[in-house]
């Protein structure tokens, strides 16, 4: 699960720069001359920069091989079933709410009045995808339901005073 | 001849207008999270004007007191005029005003981001007065802030010829030796000046539109334009806080340490990095918008990824450096900074991972997003701003701290760093952000955030009743004795 991934990610550079700042805090009070440090951590700098500067470029190459906005390749005789989806204050119109497990389904999301988010959530409530719903655009969504059961849509764009409200199910059958 | 102390009487206050909204601004937070929790029972309307009053208040005030700290050390370089920093002062007091207002008479509950149409469109929540209260609210502010950069630029060019000599390009391009270099805060000034123009100037516009929108609906807007207007102005400004306030950790640990903070190339570098990668990565808020342009989203990302290398690589490692075995006497100012440094640094991870197009799919919107902002902006550019104020209450009179000051240090830090981790946990958890209420899963990180944020309630507190008494002996001390550098004119 990414929000996995993302937090464990997130947690071990936190430690790792909580406890440079602790030794340097732990450090702090003695008293040394500063030509000698400046000429040292100057120099472990330039490799610790370099080191950073590598390691970001791979982890944005590796991040945006697979966007979320280009449409998946199917397989021959696999067509998405297409869902028009149209949020308003404060609910959602689905043109289709029942799928079947391992069926692509392709949501074309868009409001007829403010901005909405569509955020697809499963059983236990983690989301699994999302997109904007705008006035004047169309947003797409692609994703397939591997398991069976209910699924909810909850707005994730604040919309006005009922915005929590805005939700809806879907329905995935085997 | 004017004084110190005349100099610094605006100064103060910005930073006890800042400090008190801040202050308040907390006690919505709490109340908000409480309510999210099931502790207490908020309605809607009364959520979502918190909210915006929260949003909206914060942002406001934190750049305001920064502006503060950016007048007061910029003007021992160069001549900035007390009548716009005077004009700044009183527009922003009539825009806080209308603004509390429209929310609280009129219930008027956008959020900051005044997504366009909304402010029009509120399903009947809310009419034209309150809309129009807030909109023309935040513009009269906007222009405060707006005379307040055009000055500082007027400024800086005045003294230094150009704003690229601001920057210290001469120097990047070996014109100029890196000893005439100009100092970090007018480095520091001058990028605020260029983005924070820009910001204000697409903030206006943004609003200017809302305004006539919510006055004639048959008037409307490209609703992506707008979006991107709106992040533009938002994300550039409350960004532009934590480079105004970080003049204050350059100034003090120098100060403090007695070692030179000195600007090279590889400073400048960084800081015109930090100029244009401000500017552009507003798109990492419109990941969600698949219309976008894709090279504007990946932009978006890639940026955001480059943004963090200038103060990775060179601000919080100069922090670090100049603190490291220098035998630094800490005391309640110092230790905000070092304090900042760490709350920034530790704030560009999750806002990093975030930014990361197939994360931000799950995570956008929900309340990993307040997670970062809180570390960057409470735990870095607030501490900077309330470490300032300590700094300052040190620098200009007698005041001593106490017990308690120590104690609300503590109690600062411990309380954000858990706020924070409370709302990044309630983000794994998939907990949408602004919403009104919690399913019983989402409630436990409301409650633990909304008791750690009682904690830095009363720690802010702390710390502003020590600066309101430093301004009660400072206002007994007898004016005009002495001057240092140039002043306000």
């Amino acid at each position: 699960m990414i929000q996995t991934v993302a937090w464990v990610v997130s947690l071990f550079f936190m430690i790792v720069i909580t406890v440079v700042f602790s030794v340097v805090l732990l450090k702090s009070q003695e008293k040394r001359d500063y030509t000698p440090i400046k000429k040292k951590w100057y120099k472990a700098r330039s490799f610790y920069g370099s080191i950073l500067i590598v390691f970001m470029l791979a982890v944005t190459i590796y991040t945006l091989r697979e966007l979320p906005y280009n449409q998946p390749v199917y397989s021959a005789g696999a067509e998405p079933t297409v869902v028009d989806v149209e949020a308003m204050q404060f609910g959602w119109e689905l043109s289709q709410t029942q799928f079947k497990a391992g069926e692509p389904v392709e949501f074309k999301v868009k409001s007829n009045d403010v901005n909405h988010g569509f955020g697809i959530y499963d059983e236990d409530m983690n989301i699994l995808t999302q997109t904007q719903a705008m006035p004047a655009y169309t947003n797409e969504v692609y994703i397939t339901f591997d398991e069976p059961g209910t699924y909810e849509v909850l707005c994730m764009e604040y919309c006005g005073l009922a915005h929590h409200a805005m939700t809806a199910e879907i329905t995935v059958t085997e | 001849m004017q004084s110190v102390k005349s100099r610094n009487n605006l100064v103060v206050s910005y930073l006890t207008v800042g400090g008190l909204i801040i202050l308040v601004m907390m006690i919505f937070g709490v109340l908000m999270l409480l309510s999210q929790g099931g502790v207490l029972d908020l309605s809607p309307a009364a959520f979502y004007q918190f909210l915006t009053i929260h949003g909206t208040g914060m942002v406001g005030a934190a750049a305001f007191a920064a502006a503060g700290i950016m007048g007061y050390f910029l003007s021992r370089h160069v001549t900035l005029s007390k009548k716009v920093m005077t004009a700044n002062l009183v527009l922003f007091l009539i825009g806080v005003v209308m603004v509390i207002i429209g929310v609280f008479s009129f219930e008027y509950a956008s959020a900051w981001t005044f997504l366009y149409p909304l402010p029009q469109l509120s399903a009947n929540a809310w009419g034209t007065i309150g809309a129009l209260l807030y909109l023309f609210g935040m513009l009269i502010l906007g222009v405060g802030f707006l005379l307040f950069y055009l000055d500082t630029g007027r400024a800086i060019i005045k003294n230094y010829g150009s704003l690229a000599k601001g920057l210290g390009w001469d120097v990047i391009a070996g014109k100029k030796s890196e000893d005439d270099a100009p100092s970090s805060t007018v480095v520091a000034s001058t990028m605020v000046t260029i983005v924070n123009v820009t910001a204000l100037i697409a903030g206006a516009i943004v609003l200017i539109m809302n305004i006539i929108n919510v006055i004639n609906p048959a008037f409307t807007v490209d609703p992506l334009l707008a979006k991107n207007l709106t992040y533009a102005f938002g994300h550039i400004f409350a960004n532009a806080i934590i480079y105004m306030a970080v003049i204050a950790v350059y100034e003090i640990l120098q100060e403090y340490t007695n070692r030179p903070w000195k600007v090279n190339r590889v400073f400048l570098i960084a800081w015109t990095m930090s100029t244009v990668f401000t500017l552009l990565i507003y798109t990492h808020h419109l990941l969600m918008d698949s219309v976008m342009p894709t090279w504007m989203l990946i932009m978006g990302q890639a940026l955001s990824y480059a943004n963090g290398l200038p103060v990775l690589v060179v601000t919080a490692y100069g922090a670090l450096m100049i603190v490291y075995k220098s035998g630094i006497k800490w005391d309640m100012g110092s230790g905000l900074m070092f304090l900042s440094m760490f709350g920034w640094v530790v704030g560009v991870v999750p806002a990093i991972v975030d930014a990361t197009i197939v994360v931000n799919q799950v995570m956008h919107n929900t309340k990993w997003v307040p997670g970062h902002f809180h570390m960057y902006m409470a735990l870095g550019a607030c501490a900077m701003i309330f470490g300032f104020m300590y700094y300052l209450a040190k620098h200009d009179s007698a005041i001593k701290t106490n017990v308690m000051d120590r104690f609300a240090f503590v109690g600062y830090t411990l309380s954000i760093i858990a706020l924070s981790g409370s709302f990044l946990v309630s983000g794994v958890l998939s907990t949408p952000r602004r919403w009104a209420t919690h399913i019983p899963e989402w409630m436990g990180p409301a409650v633990f955030g909304g008791i750690a944020g009682i904690l830095g309630f009363l720690s802010v507190a702390i710390f502003v009743v020590h600066f309101i008494r430093f301004i009660r002996i400072r206002n007994k001390m007898v004016p005009g004795s002495s001057s240092d550098g140039k002043r306000l004119a």
